[in-house]
């Protein structure tokens, strides 16, 4: 399992995402860039889970395919404040997490995805994403 | 020279009072400042401390009191019901960014963080707010963005007659029953006037913008705004949008700082936590790694 935390990866993380990165900064967008027309499932490792303002990030690196390369996807997710409520925390995925995932494909064919729901292989447990569910007063 | 609001004041012999006053202190405040700043030139305005009755004055207000969560499918529905009436120059381009929006290379609108400024804030928010009323003043504090602010000020006073340009203007309102009527100018010209995160474009100057804030359930408040906005728009815009109440703790409102999902959580070469910039497309959108990035 890729792990992005140990510290010669950041390093050479750190310097891939510089040279990736196209605009000066990005974040708080539309999600127009996700295929929503179209859901793909997919099974992987969880390699990173970043808790952050304005979309929370879910790093997953999907079991490998004949013939084609280990790859990390990026699936992207509304706030914390909006997850809390719908019962996530931090803790809601740790690196080496089997996940199930099931997402909205990024329309570029890059390696991104709008969240919808994961079930942990090893304990069957579903976990999902509706900011619509909260649509009503006097939620519990 | 000290002046005392509300700005409603006559000036007697050179000493500004308000017309109506209510309390004598007000008045040996006011001398007293006379004397203390009678050689200053500036003319300063001094906003009266609140007292026990405006405190209590309070509880008359409608109860506002909770965590409110916008209305998304409403605000994605009155596009169409609420049409905006965007001039012939702006239509052009608002048609532009709804055909790059529908085949989804969504204009980045707001990815540099800057806050969605006023009225966009109210009109096309996922995030929760909320309200707090203190005497003279309402404040709406919202989650995410850092910066998402506004002051409304209800102590009777005027706009500046040539305020600084900021992202949310300069607002006054007033009480009609459990009505509260908000005016605010003020704001940048570059802030965008915008109907969701890829479809908007710059108010370009003289936006003006009148809401009525009230309860339309008990649990449901109802935001309704005149957007005036001379240099992109034909006529005002009249729309309106929801927040439903939320009382469980789950909802508090939380820290959010729009920027910091540029970064994620690392070390240096001194063990030191720092934040580490992450891959993100123009469209502000993550993407993992580059070599994990999929098709170039």
């Amino acid at each position: 399992m890729m792990n992005y935390r140990s510290a010669p990866m950041l390093c050479a993380m750190s310097l891939l995402a510089t040279l990736a990165w196209i605009a000066p900064v990005a974040a708080h967008h539309s999600f127009a860039m996700f295929d929503f027309s179209k859901s793909m499932t997919a099974k992987g490792t969880v390699t990173e889970f970043r808790w952050t303002n304005p979309h929370v990030a879910l790093l997953v690196q999907l079991d490998p395919q004949p013939g084609t390369p280990p790859e990390v996807w990026s699936l992207e997710l509304t706030s914390p404040g909006n997850l809390t409520r719908g019962g996530w925390t931090r803790h809601s995925f740790k690196p080496g997490d089997r996940v199930e995932l099931e997402f909205n494909p990024l329309r570029d064919g890059k390696h991104g995805g709008a969240f919808n729901k994961a079930t942990f292989l090893d304990t069957g447990q579903v976990i999902s994403s509706n900011l619509r569910a909260a649509e009503k007063p006097g939620l519990e | 020279m000290r002046r005392l609001d509300p700005s409603a004041a006559s000036n007697l012999g050179g000493l500004s009072v308000p017309l109506i006053v209510r309390d004598w202190k007000i008045v040996v405040a006011a001398v007293l400042g006379l004397a203390t700043h009678a050689a200053g030139a500036a003319d300063t305005v001094i906003n009266p401390p609140p007292e026990a009755k405006d405190w209590s004055a309070l509880a008359n207000l409608p109860d506002w009191s909770g965590v409110w969560t916008p209305n998304v499918t409403d605000q994605q529905r009155r596009i169409q019901t609420d049409p905006v009436p965007w001039n012939k120059a702006a239509a052009a381009q608002i048609a532009k960014l709804v055909a790059a929006e529908q085949r989804g290379d969504p204009a980045g609108l707001f990815v540099n963080c800057l806050p969605e400024s006023m009225p966009t804030w109210m009109l096309i928010t996922h995030n929760a707010l909320e309200f707090l009323f203190t005497p003279g003043r309402v404040t709406i504090l919202g989650e995410s963005d850092g910066n998402r602010l506004r002051r409304i000020y209800t102590d009777g006073r005027r706009h500046p007659a040539d305020p600084d340009p900021t992202f949310h203007g300069h607002s006054i309102g007033h009480w009609e029953n459990d009505t509260l009527v908000v005016d605010t100018v003020g704001i940048l010209p570059e802030a965008y006037l915008a109907v969701s995160e890829a479809v908007g474009i710059p108010n370009n100057g003289d936006l003006h913008v009148i809401e009525r804030i009230r309860l339309d359930k008990p649990d449901v408040l109802r935001d309704d705004l005149e957007i005036i906005a001379p240099r992109v728009l034909t006529k005002p815009w009249k729309t309106s949008r929801f927040l439903f109440r939320q009382r469980a703790r789950k909802y508090d409102i939380v820290e959010g700082v729009c920027l910091q999902g540029n970064y994620s959580e690392g070390k240096d070469a001194n063990g030191n936590a720092v934040f580490v910039p992450v891959p993100q497309s123009e469209g502000g959108n993550y993407l993992p790694p580059a070599e994990d990035s999929g098709k170039k």
